[in-house]
């Protein structure tokens, strides 16, 4: 695709994503239609920043996490297959394979989380960590228990995932290291899907400043709201350019900045915005607590901004290496 | 010449000619031996030719993308050859000599500041104008071929060693504010300029005050047209937040590499640790995007304020942490490693400051780039 072609594409997404908002499936054929997973074959770079900043811009919901987890595991595209994500926090495979000789024979236990539950899904794909490197399997979906939580975000449509599988079923072994390219792709992806969102709510909150009219001058004037939102521009614009860092550079240490800093930009914009939007944007009837629901959700998928963070230091404390600085 | 093969020859200059480009000094060293160490690198640069790239050669450049710039200040200082506040203000001053003198004055100047063989300063601030730039009160009043310049400048970096100074002056009415200011290229060494260091907190007399008493400036040292001041301000600012942050922001990566190395165990929580890391991550990654803005030929603007936010964050994070974790050498400390860790700290707390404040570019970042109205 050359630049045009890039901007009508990137537009198309744009109007999916916001005439699909509560309606994932509805999204997902309109991606489809789109050619957005042929995209996602040819040009990641391209097809994930895309998409992904405009789910977070539209807070709409789709299957795209799982197509991106599939393309970093190097696995072919396959629709109609929930893949089981880690639980909350990490960034672990969800299947560990557990020693019980005892009762006759060894087993993959599986705890994460999903997307969705998988109501029109056949099967459900499995990544676990055995002594041998991880494995793929793909298995019917109800060998598998889901529950649809509602939480803090209802709109995002989550399931809880449990279930121990035998260890015999049919599974393939996973290139040494693609489980961790796949974990890279998320992180890029949930990055791009949180400064989407943390733009989203600035804008919100700058309408905002700009109409809401308080001692006969619009709140936008006083210096106090004003540097709230030049902070939460600060933090979005940076986070901005550490995701487009990482894709230049590509290692996983850059991306695992890259995935913290957006979180904690989301998280910046979500605690200055909703200041700004006040009793305005304390109600239902706004926009605005959509999306601090979908980033406090969003920041602790693959690993949050606190764990990342953390396990950066713990690792430098430790004697490893400074991430290398990005090229010029 | 490409990116890649001027940091190859770059790295390879730095490693053939270490022993001469080695500064004499130990630790961080006086004001005075900084200067003199610049200059020396700068000249031998220049003549190796690799000071040279990426300037225009109607000033003595080789000409080539501006990329090449930024490297080579980033290997300097990360090296330790030079100190990154001083050596940038080449990458400050001589665009706009570039961007606004006549041709011929920049043709014979701007050789001069990169060959090292001047240092050059610039007067902007005034004790009655510091973050309202458009105050100034210095005055300069046309006598037959020359400007006439009564005032004072204050937080005039390197004054004492310059031989040239940038200088905005009111040329219109007092009240005229942006519309009545000039910029002059003067001589430091002309008769009537008083020059007095500024003894500062972090214990370098970096700043000078600087008395102006019926100074004559011929009026081909004007830059740009007369009333045009503001616009070379404006023109300047962005300069400071673009290749000599790069140029910070490496210095501030090496030291980080030495505190991780000389922290005691358990003095560096590991939270901040990694919000450190991060934050100079993301400065580093902003920064990248304007330095390839500028070589692709981008006029920088209000938008720069985001790069200076996140480096003043950065930086003070990073001497937060160092504070901290080496308390016993930043505050009881008198060899010369704890002296500099001390002066760093130090000069840290003025991120927030010079430039544009904190306040002033969250300002710009409000109107300019969010788009929010006047604030009053």
């Amino acid at each position: 695709m050359d630049a045009t072609e890039r901007d009508l594409f990137a537009d198309a997404v744009r109007r999916a994503t916001d005439a699909h908002v509560d309606d994932a499936r509805a999204l997902d054929g309109a991606l489809e239609e789109l050619g957005w997973h042929d995209a996602l074959a040819a040009d990641p770079r391209l097809a994930v920043p895309v998409l992904f900043e405009s789910l977070g811009a539209s807070n709409a919901t789709s299957s795209a996490l799982d197509a991106a987890l599939r393309a970093g595991l190097g696995l072919a595209d396959e629709r109609g297959v929930v893949a089981v994500l880690p639980p909350l926090g990490g960034a672990a495979a969800p299947g560990t394979v557990t020693d019980t000789e005892s009762v006759g024979g060894d087993t993959v236990s599986v705890r994460g989380i999903a997307t969705r539950s998988p109501e029109d899904d056949t099967a459900a794909l499995v990544v676990a960590a055995t002594t041998d490197g991880n494995v793929a399997a793909t298995v019917e979906a109800n060998r598998l228990s889901f529950r649809r939580v509602e939480g803090m975000d209802p709109r995002l449509g989550l399931a809880t995932v449990a279930g121990t599988l035998p260890a015999s079923l049919p599974r393939a072994a996973l290139a040494p290291g693609a489980w961790a390219s796949a974990v890279d792709l998320v992180r890029l992806a949930l990055g791009h899907e949180l400064v989407g969102a943390a733009g989203a709510m600035l804008e919100l909150a700058r309408d905002h400043a700009l109409e809401r009219v308080q001692f006969d001058r619009p709140i936008g004037a006083f210096q106090a709201v004003r540097h709230r939102l030049a902070d939460t521009l600060v933090a979005v614009e940076g986070a901005r350019a550490l995701l487009d860092a990482a894709w230049e550079d590509g290692s996983s240490a850059t991306i695992a900045m890259a995935k913290a800093t957006a979180a904690r930009a989301a998280r910046v914009s979500a605690r200055h915005c909703q200041q700004v939007l006040a009793g305005m944007g304390f109600t239902t009837e706004h926009r605005l607590h959509r999306y601090v629901r979908r980033v406090l959700v969003l920041d602790e998928l693959f690993g949050s901004a606190r764990a990342l963070t953390r396990g950066l230091g713990d690792d430098l404390l430790a004697g490893g290496p400074l991430p290398a600085p990005i090229p010029l | 010449m490409e990116l890649d093969e001027f940091r190859a020859g770059v790295d390879d200059w730095l490693a053939q000619n270490r022993d001469e480009l080695a500064p004499g000094h130990r630790g961080a060293g006086s004001l005075d031996e900084q200067v003199a160490q610049l200059a020396k690198v700068k000249r031998l640069a220049f003549d190796a030719g690799w000071m040279r790239w990426g300037w225009p050669e109607r000033v003595g450049g080789l000409g080539g993308s501006t990329l090449p710039r930024a490297y080579l200040g980033e290997a300097l200082t990360a090296a330790d050859l030079v100190e990154p506040g001083i050596y940038s203000m080449t990458e400050v001053l001589a665009p706009t000599m570039i961007g606004y003198a006549a041709p011929e004055l920049a043709a014979a100047m701007v050789p001069r500041l990169l060959r090292g063989d001047e240092t050059w300063c610039q007067g902007f601030s005034e004790p009655g104008t510091g973050s309202n730039l458009a105050a100034l009160s210095c005055r300069a009043v046309r006598v037959d071929r020359a400007w006439r310049v009564s005032g004072q400048k204050v937080w005039t970096s390197l004054a004492q060693y310059a031989q040239r100074c940038v200088l905005l002056v009111r040329t219109g009415a007092p009240d005229s504010a942006h519309r009545g200011i000039t910029a002059l290229f003067a001589d430091m060494d002309s008769p009537g300029i008083t020059v007095r260091p500024i003894e500062t907190v972090h214990g370098a007399p970096e700043f000078c005050e600087v008395f102006f008493d019926d100074v004559a400036v011929p009026l081909d040292r004007t830059l740009g047209e007369e009333g045009q001041g503001w616009s070379v301000a404006m023109d300047l600012l962005p300069f400071e937040r673009s290749t000599a942050l790069w140029h910070r922001g490496a210095h501030l990566q090496h030291r980080l590499g030495q505190l991780l190395e000389r922290a005691p165990a358990g003095s560096l929580d590991p939270v901040a640790l990694g919000e450190t890391v991060q934050l100079l991550a993301t400065l580093r990654a902003r920064s990248r995007a304007t330095q390839h803005r500028m070589a692709a030929g981008e006029r920088l603007g209000p938008e720069t304020s985001i790069d200076k936010v996140l480096l003043a964050t950065a930086e003070q994070a990073l001497f937060d942490l160092a504070e901290g974790a080496l308390a016993e050498e930043v505050l009881l400390g008198d060899d010369v490693t704890s002296a500099r860790w001390r002066s760093e700290f130090l000069y840290s707390r003025a991120a927030t400051i010079y430039g544009g404040t904190a306040e002033i570019q969250r300002n710009i970042i409000a109107r300019r780039l969010l788009d929010l109205g006047d604030d009053r």
